[in-house]
């Protein structure tokens, strides 16, 4: 990769205030505006030099540390670090590199696997998709069936991963492989490195429901990587994704989307007039408070972080609030806008033109992904609040 | 920059602890007091609370806790009362805790200096004697000025003359704080129990515990009785010391919902029905889960809501914290009492379970100092992005 531009500062000495400003200004310097707010995710080509733009001033990667070529941060400025970005509207990049192997790679892998394969994120050389669910195995993640068999030094895999982000723009995936059948299903499972770049790989698209195609099958038939490309030992799979989950319970239960939802809505409101109408308004006001209350949930949350301390399971009450809110908050807006909510695409209201149905049929997957509404609720009852099983 | 840092946390660290030490004693008291037979006997009962436990609040120093230093008081802020009265409210052992306090405390300590107000403070601090706020009328509405008791000024003092209603700790209390109006502006009077002119009845509440009702025909007020004199400062305090005991019962339906889901947990792991304890049915777990959020973001509007008032000194900031605060807890209260008679199923309906009691507190709870959708309707109407964009 090309080195970096500026040495970079001890960002940790900095109060949360000062930081902020210093990211919120290198955002706003840096950041591709034609690329902002996109009502979609952006597609590698198009990304791609924002991604080596952050690289090269050495602010990609806010959670690693400083020798591996992350800012080092503690988790209070990984927060600020993604709320600022989030501010900008900074398109998202192909991110599970940075964001969940590294990581990995970091606390787990062997020495030579963080030499081999973390400089090649930071120059966008590999990016990464995670391999996690099956058409068998969604909410029941370990009931995975895609199997990965030892021949001689290699790992020779075949099966089927599915709801796979962007794996059309990855060369690589890091996925959970059955590696043991005989024993209880979470000890039987091993994480592995696969380059894509082979015969046997086939990635197919799936459009959702909002017209876009980001998720993808990966179909696996003889795919081979080096027995090296085992993270964490063999069936030590579940493990290793298990610790992969801490700071990222609390991100996905931050109110970033559904502000954003309520935004569009009162948008929508100042420009149909729907703050007129007394039933609208009282609607209006009680998503609000859900909207501000899940943001002083999650404060309680991101406190806790910033004074170095830890919580548990009752965390999952933080993506079952913000998620559900963002769905209301969605719904609230096709009912307020009428008989007009029955338009697709960009429709013009008033002086406006906006999507209306996009933030309604986008935020399903919110109560989907990342375990959930449900899952989230039975970690709740077993965890918390202690109820039997 | 890290001296001041390590002093800030220094204090933060003192408070916190602080805060720890009064939380437990008052779990203590609750663990000693609690007791849902003679909280049974005491229903419809005047004063509405048993007197040995407003002693020992007393001799705890919580009557006095907000009550300025120079009156006998420690001169401790809302968050200190809060934790007190979460823990109380989960024995529903709050009572006349936050009218004579807060209600009644705060609308004192923010009048004027004067030889009466230091006297009341001082007697509401060791609850020798306990003043009650009497601000609202047959409408019950939220906004100070929806009254129509006046004073009019007589030869050596004011007359009062009108109906009051609706005042929390109105029986055990040594005199009242009249709101009235001169023309368009409210003043605040004292009135002894015993005055001539004045009487009361009382009305019953859903747990059994008593409002007054007053009756003030012709009633005199000495110019030393005259507490705070008609105009806006007297309203915009009466306003803001009703918006702190606002946050005050939002603590304690916290108590009260916290109280009563521990209630239906412990009875979810023990009650078998199908051959299995009923906690272990998916429908009722998710549904106790959804209870278990409500009480979440109850702590956490609360935590920040006693953070705004502590630190900033706004009064639409204000209205706007306390309005989500009191929405937030008088739903989330209700409807955590309400579903655990549900998931208790026939028992809950008993008058002999204890978690009727906790619907019924609830039900005091959420409709007193405003309801969620009044004070929906507050948050709407100071909102700029809501209602305000109109004008």
């Amino acid at each position: 990769m090309s080195p970096m531009l500026t040495p970079q500062p001890d960002w940790n000495s900095l109060s949360d205030e000062a930081f902020r400003q210093a990211a919120a200004q290198f955002f706003d310097l840096h950041v591709p505006r034609h690329l902002c707010h996109l009502n979609r995710r952006p597609r590698w080509s198009e990304v791609r030099d924002w991604y080596l733009t952050m690289s090269e001033h050495g602010w990609l990667v806010p959670g690693w540390p400083v020798e591996h070529g992350g800012m080092g941060l503690s988790q209070s400025k990984i927060l600020v670090y993604m709320e600022e970005l989030e501010r900008c509207g900074a398109p998202r990049v192909m991110d599970q590199g940075l964001m969940n192997l590294g990581p990995v790679l970091i606390a787990r892998g062997t020495e030579a696997q963080r030499k081999k394969f973390l400089p090649k994120i930071l120059s966008g050389e590999h990016t990464w998709c995670q391999g996690y669910s099956e058409p068998g195995a969604g909410s029941d993640l370990a009931s995975l069936r895609t199997e990965a068999v030892i021949e001689g030094d290699e790992f020779v895999i075949n099966g089927q991963k599915i709801w796979t982000s962007v794996a059309f723009d990855a060369t690589h995936m890091f996925a959970l492989v059955r590696t043991d059948k005989t024993v209880k299903k979470q000890a039987g499972i091993s994480f592995v490195m696969i380059d894509l770049r082979q015969p046997g790989v086939t990635v197919r698209p799936i459009r959702n429901i909002a017209g876009h195609e980001e998720l993808c099958e990966v179909f696996l038939d003889n795919v081979r990587t080096p027995a090296e490309n085992l993270v964490g030992g063999l069936n030590e799979g579940w493990n290793v994704a298990k610790a992969l989950l801490g700071f990222e319970r609390v991100w996905s239960g931050s109110p970033r989307q559904s502000t954003i939802a309520l935004l569009r809505l009162s948008q929508l409101a100042r420009a149909n007039g729907k703050f007129s109408d007394p039933s609208f308004v009282d609607k209006f006001t009680q998503v609000t408070m859900d909207v501000l209350d899940s943001a002083a949930a999650y404060e309680r949350f991101a406190q806790i972080i910033r004074t170095g301390g830890s919580f548990g399971f009752e965390v999952s009450m933080l993506k079952i609030w913000a998620t559900e809110t963002c769905q209301r908050v969605t719904e609230l807006m096709v009912e307020a806008a009428g008989d007009l909510g029955m338009l697709a695409g960009e429709v013009v209201i008033g002086d406006e033109a906006m999507d209306i149905l996009y933030p309604f049929l986008e935020c399903r997957a919110f109560t989907i992904y990342g375990g959930s509404s449900q899952v989230q609720r039975n970690i709740l009852a077993k965890n918390v609040l202690q109820l039997p099983s | 920059m890290s001296a001041a840092l390590s002093a800030q946390a220094r204090l933060d660290d003192e408070r916190a602890t602080q805060l720890i030490l009064l939380r437990n004693s008052a779990a203590e008291f609750v663990r000693r007091n609690k007791d849902f037979k003679g909280y049974r006997k005491r229903r419809e009962q005047l004063p509405g609370y048993d007197t040995t436990h407003l002693h020992q609040m007393a001799e705890m120093g919580w009557f006095g806790l907000l009550v300025p230093e120079a009156q006998g008081g420690l001169g401790l802020g809302l968050d200190e009362l809060a934790v007190i009265v979460q823990e109380l409210g989960k024995g529903l052992l709050a009572e006349p805790l936050v009218a004579s306090t807060v209600l009644a405390g705060r609308a004192l300590a923010r009048a004027p200096r004067s030889t009466l107000r230091d006297q009341l403070l001082t007697g509401l601090a060791n609850a020798s004697s306990l003043p009650a706020l009497a601000w609202q009328e047959d409408s019950g509405a939220l906004e100070p000025m929806a009254m129509s008791t006046t004073a009019t000024l007589s030869e050596r003092g004011v007359l009062l003359r009108g109906t009051k209603r609706l005042v929390v700790g109105a029986a055990g209390a040594s005199g009242f704080l009249v709101s009235a109006r001169t023309e368009a502006e409210l003043g605040l009077y004292w009135v002894a129990a015993n005055t001539s002119g004045l009487s009361m009845s009382f009305e019953w509440r859903a747990d059994g515990t008593p409002v007054g009702r007053l009756e003030l025909e012709s009633v005199f007020v000495p110019p030393e009785c005259v507490v705070s004199e008609p105009g806006v400062a007297t309203l915009s305090n009466l306003e803001h010391a009703i918006d702190e005991a606002a946050i005050l019962v939002s603590a304690e339906m916290l108590g009260v919902m916290e109280a009563a889901l521990q209630i239906a947990l412990s009875y979810m792991r023990t009650r078998v029905q199908f051959g299995k304890p009923i906690g272990s049915f998916q429908a009722l777990q998710h549904k106790t889960t959804d209870l278990y959020v409500q009480q979440e973001l109850s702590r956490a509007v609360l935590a920040e809501a006693v953070t705004v008032l502590r630190d900033r000194s706004d009064a639409v900031e204000r209205a706007l914290i306390v309005s989500r605060c009191k929405s937030r807890c008088s739903d989330a209260g209700l409807r955590v009492t309400r579903e655990v008679i549900q998931l208790h199923g026939a028992i809950g309906f008993t008058d002999e379970y204890d978690v009727g009691l906790f619907l019924k507190r609830a039900l005091v709870l959420s409709a007193w100092l405003g309801n969620a959708s009044a004070h929906r309707r507050r948050f709407a109407a100071l909102s700029p992005g809501i209602l305000g964009v109109q004008a």
